[in-house]
């Protein structure tokens, strides 16, 4: 009785297994053998990636953060990379011109003042050029000649002042920086810079992701992270949620310098607002329970030229903002006050329960490869205690 | 003989209640040198004594009576040593015995001990030029430090802090060194929104050692300052949230104190959970002065009230010691005076039952202060709060703190506040409410 029932169980067994380990086989079994082991090594490895979510509104600098890691704690950029950047560039350019031209026209109508926004004759030709190829799904090279036509439009006293409205219009922040560099671009033996790869500006869509290491000043092997950059604008925000399992840190990134900015996808909603409403969001998801939250107010060296000329309160969220002085104390009290407003929307969109979560706010400017090597060293040591404590090493 | 027991404060090689022979003959306290002295000055033993401070000084040298070092001792005919205003004092009470050998005494003269005198006063020369030189040393180190730090960066930094920190903890001198030699300016300046923990740490460390002049407490109020040093309070050991807790207290003495500084979600929440945390009691005192402190200025209190300050208080009060019950109870006096604390008292349903329970409990102060906030609320809502404070055993407090011996205001308001709380009940039922229904212990 006994020896049938050991019999049926043996049996039972080498069906239910999904390795049908004959004696027969063994080169099979050496290979299945491997690849278990391979995958218990893998499952360990992924134990110990730190997951870093780059979240944040469309163009609040997420890329940018993205690729400055890239260029920090990677190998950064090949040649062939950054010569993969140049049409994007160029289409920057293209449409950059076409969004300050047909601005003019608008203004030119609708503003006050609405002669100093027509633009010259002779120049009027060239806008209504671009005005056409900027709407083209490929662009042509951007050559010396057209180079000289763009630089000649821009330097139109109409264009100018349309820049000074630049907010009212989905101008990117890249605009002058590439503007001013028209000739360079255009040369025949153009290769990109580091600092023009980090300005070009491409819509995000999908989801990227690298891993690293900063490796510690003493070279001890320090954390994996891997991190992950998503599109910021509103339809891209349902790929989100299928990121947000298991993420060690949100980085949010919030472009401080756009308080008079409307979105690119729907122009009556100012962009503050829309960060605002996405940072309350984010916080009260059930997943983030334990996520570390940090806060990078971002796009600090527009805000500070900004901030002087252009009062907060034109945004609702700061509408009780009271300038106190002016120059550097200013910028700083203006600082302060976007920080006060953005702790005090985190501890109200926090229950109680999840009070304890890291939280911290770093200014950033994105662009400046310096300032985030330092950011996002204090961003390693805060994980890293962070990990110790709860391990209750600390 | 010596009933104290001794501390070890000065770092004792072996037991400092026994004159070690050997180290004795080796630096010469038992005589072969010249009288010690310091600075080309005689030294003087009583200064020496009050300077040093010793909790270890060998036996032989201790006065039975005073337990205090002898400087002028005199022997008995029982050939016992005391000092001598001490043994004096013993026949003036009109004792004629020798109080440690209890024997009668058969002579009453007083005869100056020549020999102790000189060895105690060698004896403490010696120790008092050693402790010199090691504060030399130490003054001397915090200035190589000092300098060090001006130059180095990065891992070589965080060393000269460290042990930066240690020398000023350790040597009240090197802190006079570290203020002269323009230290806290050096230190100070390494706060900002680009400090690691690691630094700030120690750098919040340092500056609780020193005495802050104006000016340098002015300069550490700029924001992004006093931000780092709650970024440090936040991530820190207990050790270090104490000291940024006794930081910013300092900061809050300026009288050019700007409020905003401290009306911080942060900074609330985190002295919050200091004065919840189970596993560090020795967090609770600190934190709770410092959150006393910010709730006396007006622009934090609703602040306070709105990080949830009031049911935690409520909840903590029964199981803190006496001297954070009263400062809990005086925050919550405090805020109680603005419409969102008396709103938040009232809509916590262990308040009155809480308070009513302190009454009489613990200090004059504390039943004050309960008192005062069972007065706001039930002003609040006169009906419905003082029908559960008398249920609560109000009436009966009310009527001890009338017959205590506490100030004549704090009765009268206690006679009012009874009053109130009558005017629900007809006599009989209210004399019977007035029942002690538990012993006061």
């Amino acid at each position: 009785m006994v020896f049938v029932l050991c019999t049926l169980i043996d049996s039972m067994g080498s069906l239910c297994s999904r390795h049908r380990r004959s004696p027969a086989d063994p080169e099979e079994n050496e290979q299945t053998a491997e690849i278990e082991r391979r995958i218990e090594q893998e499952t360990k490895a992924e134990k110990h990636i730190q997951k870093l979510l780059l979240l944040g509104a469309g163009d609040s600098g997420k890329s940018t953060i993205f690729k400055q890691i890239k260029l920090l704690f990677q190998s950064g950029f090949d040649e062939a990379e950054l010569k993969g950047y140049t049409p994007v560039i160029h289409a920057n350019v293209y449409h950059t011109i076409k969004i300050l031209y047909e601005g003019s026209k608008e203004l030119s109508q609708s503003s006050e003042d609405s002669l100093k926004f027509i633009v010259s004759d002779e120049n009027k030709e060239i806008g209504e050029k671009f005005s056409e190829i900027g709407g083209r799904l490929n662009y042509p090279r951007l050559t010396k000649e057209i180079a000289h036509e763009i630089g000649t439009l821009w330097r139109d006293s109409a264009i100018q002042e349309t820049y000074v409205r630049g907010n009212e219009l989905q101008l990117p922040d890249c605009a002058h920086f590439f503007m001013e560099s028209l000739q360079r671009l255009s040369d025949v033996e153009y290769v990109p810079t580091k600092e023009d790869v980090l300005h070009a500006r491409v819509r995000t869509t999908g989801v990227v992701e690298i891993q690293f290491s900063p490796v510690g000043e003493n070279k001890k092997s320090g954390e994996v992270y891997r991190l992950f950059d998503v599109g910021g604008q509103k339809n891209e925000r349902r790929k989100w949620i299928h990121l947000f399992e298991g993420v060690s840190a949100v980085i949010f990134c919030a472009a401080i310098s756009e308080y008079d900015q409307t979105l690119f996808e729907d122009d009556n909603k100012n962009r503050m607002m829309e960060t605002k409403e996405l940072f309350e969001w984010i916080l009260k998801q059930p997943c983030f329970e334990k996520t570390s939250f940090l806060l990078f107010l971002n796009k600090f060296d527009l805000f500070e030229k900004k901030v002087l000329k252009v009062p907060l309160n034109v945004c609702g969220w700061f509408k009780d903002y009271q300038p106190v002085s002016t120059g550097k104390q200013e910028i700083e009290h203006a600082y302060e006050f976007v920080k006060k407003k953005f702790e005090e929307l985190y501890f109200q969109s926090t229950s109680p329960d999840r009070v304890d979560r890291v939280f911290k706010i770093y200014r950033t400017t994105a662009l400046d490869q310096k300032l985030v090597k330092k950011t996002f060293k204090l961003v390693d040591e805060t994980l890293r205690r962070r990990n110790l404590f709860e391990a209750g090493l600390l | 003989m010596p009933m104290f027991q001794p501390c070890r404060k000065d770092g004792g090689d072996g037991d400092g209640r026994i004159l070690d022979v050997e180290s004795a003959v080796k630096d010469g306290v038992l005589g072969g040198g010249a009288v010690a002295v310091y600075g080309g000055e005689k030294l003087d033993l009583k200064k020496m004594i009050e300077e040093l401070n010793l909790c270890e000084v060998p036996s032989v040298f201790i006065c039975p009576i005073s337990l205090e070092p002898m400087q002028d001792p005199v022997t008995l005919c029982t050939g016992q040593t005391y000092e001598r205003p001490d043994i004096l004092k013993w026949f003036s009470m009109g004792h004629y015995t020798c109080p440690t050998t209890m024997q009668e005494l058969w002579d009453d003269t007083l005869t100056p001990n020549t020999t102790l005198h000189h060895l105690t006063h060698t004896w403490f020369s010696h120790k008092y030029v050693q402790m010199k030189k090691r504060s030399e040393d130490a003054e001397g180190r915090a200035s190589e430090l000092l300098a060090n730090l001006k130059r180095v960066k990065g891992q070589a930094r965080v060393q000269t802090l460290k042990e930066l920190q240690r020398v000023v903890s350790n040597h009240s001198t090197a802190r006079k060194t570290v203020v002269d030699e323009g230290g806290v300016a050096l230190v100070s300046s390494l706060l900002g929104p680009f400090t690691s923990y690691t630094i700030g740490s120690e750098v919040v460390a340092i500056l609780v050692n020193l005495s802050l002049t104006s000016e340098a407490k002015m300069s550490l109020m700029q924001p992004a300052k006093v931000s780092s040093v709650v970024d440090v309070l936040n991530e820190g050991s207990i050790e270090t949230k104490i000291n940024c807790v006794r930081l910013i207290e300092i900061l809050m003495e300026e009288n050019d104190f700007r409020p905003e500084l401290v009306s911080s979600h942060s900074l609330l929440v985190a002295l919050m959970r200091l004065v919840r945390s189970k596993r560090h009691p020795g967090g609770h005192l600190p934190a709770l002065a410092l959150l006393k402190s910010i709730s006396t200025l007006k622009e934090a209190r609703s602040l306070i009230v709105s990080i949830g300050a009031i049911p935690h208080l409520l909840e903590l009060i029964p199981v803190l010691n006496p001297e954070c019950v009263e400062l809990a109870l005086s925050m919550l006096d405090i805020l109680s005076s603005v419409p969102q604390g008396k709103q938040a008292l009232k809509d916590c349903s262990n308040t009155i039952p809480t308070m009513v329970k302190l009454l009489m409990r613990i200090t004059e102060c504390c039943t004050d202060y309960a008192l005062s906030i069972l007065c706001s609320v039930c002003n609040l809502s006169a009906q419905e709060c003082s029908l559960r404070a008398v249920d609560a055993g109000l009436a009966a407090k009310l009527l001890l703190v009338i017959q205590s011996g506490c100030s004549p205001a704090l009765k009268q308001r206690a006679a009012e506040l009874l009053k109130l709380c009558s005017l629900n009940y007809s006599d009989t039922i209210f004399i019977s409410k007035c029942r002690l229904t538990r012993t006061i212990q």
